[in-house]
């Protein structure tokens, strides 16, 4: 009896003191829950958008990773780049340190690189075509200043749409020379889809004639380029801000040292010194509507009186901002852009600091007029929850920013039929405490 | 040193959550209430806990006391619940009952210790599709309470003649749980879970008095009453829930026709109708039976139990039992163990309750 209850009371305290907790069942409700529920609230908020804003300025098209380069109804756009200079004589006799004496160089032929970053996949025969410009473009320079050289003759001319039917070729020479498999045409023109992010690179073979290298201009030259297709097309091109995908023209060139009878033969890289874009007709001026895009580009504040019944509750689970288009943004389908809100971490206006992370992001389509919906959840959540004397405003900015014409007017607050909303979905307190 | 080791374990297990099993039917009302019962009268169906000094039921018992001793109550339950799938089982440990007491004058003792008086751990899990901006958006909740609310009761029992004893006490009810509300959106990114938790404090008080007589050599009764005062709910300092706490009374019988076997049977009334139509509250009437064969140092023992619980959507569930058990003393009297195991079934007219229950008594009189 004694090791009966002995064994009996060691598992009874195994047991006991060893059991791991299990509470949790499928509710039966209501008989067998809780009376007090999660109660959801979805509102739109209609007039707790106030003072919003918009400004323009904030990133030049010069400034921007890319340019837009379009032929719509009623709009075009023209990317246009200015090479950096070229030293035109190397010394006579390389290696001498007394003998300073220079020869001059010729050139035998060009390659420029250009980029297209963002394609217009539904624009057939899509052609680019490169003009000569005069070489005082710079950010001052305007589309009609430029219009008369793109009424000039063409440099050169390649058709993107019948390279990509090309077949694609690979060998080593190429793999060195160019990193990939191309396509090429009967011009020398050479297409490159980067496998990375299937950018295209086309490659211009131009004589010297089309691309001089010129004592006197220090071997400066500026291009425009033009896009054509069937249809309304749009593209980007890189710049050189992009660091990679900006334009880049190889020099060949000849010359003879001064004890050689025989040329020898060098080649030499340049990137533009300047590059921008510029397209007719110009954005609009900024009027009482908030207006995203275009370039130089356009923000718009949003200032949020959070309203004291979304203080009370006690989450925020889905926070949408509303925003009513004025027209539909003008363009193709390639000239879709993100519309980015950005915390505003102490309002001072156009100049406000913003946080570092999107706090939400919606495509804009041009073409289309239905309302926008931004989906700024975490940030109206952490108004409500983590720090209620934050600023509650937000800046609204376009992605890529400044690097096309298009822009988006939706209705401010002083429009009161369509001005912004906010539609939030939240949580009321649970009712802890009552049974 | 066995005394220190039992001591230790005291302790050690004290340190643990005073509660009673947890049953689905106290959801919806104010909890589960616990069974102030010792592993020695719970094994027995709780016919000996008017009886029974380590049982903090009644307080006139006290005055059996003779030595510094106390006891604590052990019990983990499996407890199959029905569920859309089928059962599903719960587990739970919990430390229901302490009593520590000892005699302070020749006929006067005092006791004090804890118990649960409700316990309001539970977790439930629900799921349905909500119609939210024109859109079908599944949602899932989940709502957990753990915590209860612990009677500490401050007693005396004297003895007043030698067939009668007399009991007082006061109880303060005490306790909180902790809250979390959970839901979350399984198929939809657009919207984010969402959680809540606070901590709810209880408080009340209550005063008991009972009586133990003796009639004849054989034959004890005891009686007694209980009056609770309001249960009060805070949140933060503020009151957010009041309800009525019943008045309860009860009685038991004793008898002891020889040596080696004891039989017992009591009744108790509660009138938690008080608590509030709100909280689906009903009076309740619950009675055991039960008997303890074999020596003192090692007895076998058996009971049953019925009644109802307080609180059900669909009128006062039922609850039925049936327990047995075994007790050990060693260390010359000085410790005693007891385990016992219980059946429980609890049921009204929507859901069946099944539990199990393995219980752990220990008792020390260093």
């Amino acid at each position: 009896m004694r090791r009966l209850v002995g064994t009996l009371g060691l598992l009874a305290a195994a047991l006991t003191l060893g059991c791991a907790e299990q509470l949790i069942a499928p509710g039966d409700c209501p008989d067998f829950c809780p009376n007090g529920q999660i109660v959801l609230v979805d509102t739109v908020f209609t007039t707790i958008i106030t003072r919003d804003s918009a400004y323009r300025g904030y990133l030049q098209p010069y400034q921007s990773a890319q340019a837009a380069a379009t032929e719509i109804p009623g709009v075009q756009s023209r990317p246009f780049f200015k090479l950096a200079p070229v030293p035109m004589r190397v010394k006579a006799v390389p290696g001498s340190a007394t003998d300073t004496s220079t020869v001059r160089i010729f050139a035998d032929s060009s390659r420029l690189r250009v980029a297209i970053v963002r394609k217009d996949t539904a624009a057939p025969n899509l052609r680019v075509q490169l003009y000569a410009l005069p070489l005082t473009v710079d950010s001052t320079t305007t589309f009609t200043d430029l219009d008369p050289s793109f009424s000039g003759p063409i440099v050169d001319s390649v058709n993107v749409s019948d390279l990509l039917t090309r077949p694609l070729i690979r060998d080593t020479t190429l793999d060195r020379a160019l990193g990939d498999s191309i396509r090429t045409d009967s011009a020398g023109h050479v297409l490159l889809i980067a496998p990375a992010d299937s950018t295209y690179y086309l490659y211009f073979s131009l004589d010297t004639l089309q691309a001089p290298l010129t004592e006197v201009d220090s071997g400066r030259l500026a291009f425009g380029v033009r896009v054509v297709a069937d249809t309304a097309v749009s593209v980007g091109f890189g710049t050189n801000e992009s660091s990679t995908n900006g334009p880049v023209i190889e020099w060949f060139y000849h010359f003879t040292l001064t004890d050689s009878v025989n040329a020898k033969t060098d080649s030499i890289s340049r990137v533009p010194s300047f590059d921008s874009f510029v397209f007719d007709p110009p954005n609009a001026p900024l009027d009482s509507n908030l207006a995203i895009g275009g370039a130089p580009s356009a923000r718009s504040l949003i200032r949020v009186t959070i309203p004291p019944a979304l203080r009370d509750s006690i989450d925020v689970v889905r926070a949408t901002l509303l925003l009513v288009p004025v027209t539909p943004v003008n363009g193709v389908a390639s000239d879709s852009f993100h519309i980015v809100a950005r915390q505003v971490t102490t309002d001072l206006g156009a100049k406000s600091p913003l946080g570092n992370d999107a706090a939400g992001s919606v495509v804009i389509h041009p073409g289309v007029s239905d309302t926008v919906r931004l989906e700024i959840t975490d940030m109206v959540r952490s108004w409500v929850l983590l720090d209620t004397l934050s600023t509650t405003a937000f800046m609204l900015s376009p992605l890529p920013e400044a690097t096309s014409f298009t822009e988006a007017r939706f209705y401010s607050s002083l429009t009161p039929a369509f001005r912004p909303a906010l539609h939030v979905t939240f949580v009321r307190r649970f009712p802890f405490g009552r049974p | 040193m066995r005394a220190l080791a039992l001591v230790v374990l005291i302790l050690v297990v004290a340190g643990g959550r005073l509660a009673a099993q947890d049953s689905q039917f106290g959801i919806q009302g104010l909890g589960t209430p616990g069974k102030q019962e010792s592993v020695r009268s719970r094994s027995a169906g709780g016919a000996f806990a008017a009886f029974d000094a380590s049982s903090p039921l009644i307080d006139a018992n006290l005055a059996d006391i003779r030595r510094l001793s106390g006891s604590i109550t052990g019990a983990t339950s499996w407890r199959d619940v029905p569920a859309d799938s089928g059962q599903v089982t719960l587990r739970g440990t919990r430390f229901p009952a302490l009593v520590i007491a000892g005699p302070i004058l020749r006929r006067l003792s005092i006791g004090g210790g804890f118990s649960t008086y409700l316990d309001r751990s539970y977790g439930i899990t629900t799921r349905d599709t909500l119609i939210i901006r024109g859109d079908s958006v599944p949602v899932a909740d989940q709502i957990t309470n753990d915590g209860g609310v612990t009677d500490v009761r401050l007693a005396a029992g004297i003895r007043v003649g030698r067939a009668l004893a007399i009991g007082a006490g006061i109880h303060m009810l005490t306790g909180s749980s902790r809250i979390v509300a959970k839901r979350v959106f399984p198929d939809s990114g657009d919207y984010r879970p969402t959680t809540s938790r606070d901590e709810v404090a209880y408080e009340g008080l209550g005063a008991s008095v009972s009586a133990l007589l003796d009639v004849g050599r054989d034959l004890r009764l005891a009686g007694w009453y209980r009056s609770d005062s309001k249960l009060r709910a805070d949140l933060g300092g503020r009151t957010v829930a009041e309800n009525d706490l019943p008045v309860s009374y009860g009685g038991a019988l004793l008898w002891s026709p020889g040596n080696q076997v004891v039989f017992a049977g009591s009744t108790q009334w509660h009138t938690w109708s008080v608590a509030g139509a709100g909280v689906n509250a009903h009076d309740t009437f619950n009675w055991s039976l039960g008997a303890e064969i074999g020596s003192v140092g090692s007895p076998f023992r058996v009971g049953l139990r019925g009644g109802q619980m307080p609180f059900g959507a669909n009128g006062a569930p039922t609850e039925t039992g049936a327990s047995a058990g075994l007790g050990r003393q060693f260390a010359g009297g000085r410790g005693r163990i007891d385990i016992g195991i219980e059946r429980l079934v609890r049921k009204d007219d929507r859901l069946t309750e099944k539990v199990w229950t393995m219980l752990l008594g220990v008792s020390v009189r260093p």
